[in-house]
């Protein structure tokens, strides 16, 4: 068995262990690089279009906000986010959990309510119904 | 009047028979669930390799090419955004193979070329989905996502080629 194991690693050249190690390489650095978001600062609740209110996630607080099906619950616990009740009828905002990293976003459709996280930088991003 | 005649070549029928393998992986694939939306293992892939390494890189270009069309026309995703992401991939990693073919084969076997390949499809369907489909940067986030199975996908791909080639030479 281990000897098969072995003859089936002849087959792989020097050469392609340079390229192994490269591609590795480049499945770290961009990881790294591409999964690497910032951790949020603020969150800001939109209803439609507009922005409702704008909280500090350094904080454990409950809000409950009035969409246009009814009232939304969004929990926020020390850096971390979620829609803890929803009026909707699928509730994917609900099971979407926990957001914490900025630029991450949660959207109520049916309420017409969605939450994204800021960060210290800021990044524009558009959210149409 | 002259009757113009095509003259089919041994060589066509190789052709032939090779794409018509790869396509019937191509459709096996279609049909296999994918836990990833968008991940595939590229199957037929191991045809092309196959066909590059046993007989030459011209043969390789017309079966990958032939592949790409005749499965776009019978899935009827003909000229539609999946059939040009799926010809991206195939000409970056054509052109990517036409740009490595001197490499040593002393030092590097079919693994090599199938991870470069590989790599190469996803840049290529990548260049097509940011310029195109999905105009947004957001979707670099998916980035390591399909490099990850680009590297696993183009290993496996390699390893049965080179076990295929093995088989075939023993006759």
């Amino acid at each position: 068995m281990i000897k098969k194991i072995l003859q089936f690693f002849k087959v792989i050249k020097s050469g392609d262990w340079l390229i192994i190690i490269l591609f590795c390489g480049l499945i770290i650095f961009s990881t790294k690089f591409l999964w690497n978001l910032p951790q949020g600062e603020y969150l800001e609740i939109y209803k439609r279009n507009e922005i409702l209110a704008t909280y500090s996630l350094n904080q454990k607080i409950t809000k409950i906000i009035n969409g246009a099906k009814g009232e939304t619950k969004i929990n926020i616990d020390n850096g971390k986010v979620r829609f803890s009740s929803a009026p909707c009828a699928k509730k994917y905002c609900i099971h979407q959990g926990w957001i914490n990293k900025a630029n991450q976003t949660i959207i109520c459709i049916p309420n017409q309510i969605s939450i994204s996280i800021v960060g210290a930088k800021r990044k524009y991003d558009s959210i149409n119904y | 009047m002259t009757l113009s005649t095509i003259n089919i070549i041994n060589r066509d029928h190789q052709i032939a028979k090779l794409s018509a393998i790869a396509v019937a992986l191509s459709l096996i694939e279609f049909f296999l669930p994918s836990p990833i939306p968008g991940v595939k293992p590229g199957i037929a892939n191991i045809i092309i390799l196959y066909t590059i390494f046993k007989f030459d890189l011209r043969m390789g270009i017309w079966v990958s090419l032939i592949r790409v069309f005749v499965t776009s026309i019978l899935l009827g995703t003909f000229l539609s955004p999946t059939f040009f992401l799926s010809l991206s991939g195939a000409l970056f990693s054509l052109f990517s193979l036409i740009i490595f073919r001197n490499l040593n084969s002393k030092y590097f076997s079919i693994i090599s070329f199938s991870l470069i390949t590989s790599l190469a499809h996803i840049a290529g369907q990548f260049i097509i989905v940011r310029l195109w489909i999905i105009p947004h940067n957001g979707i670099f986030y998916l980035l390591p996502i399909f490099i990850i199975s680009a590297f696993i996908f183009g290993l496996v791909n390699a390893l049965v080629t080179s076990k295929l080639l093995q088989l075939n030479s023993k006759k």
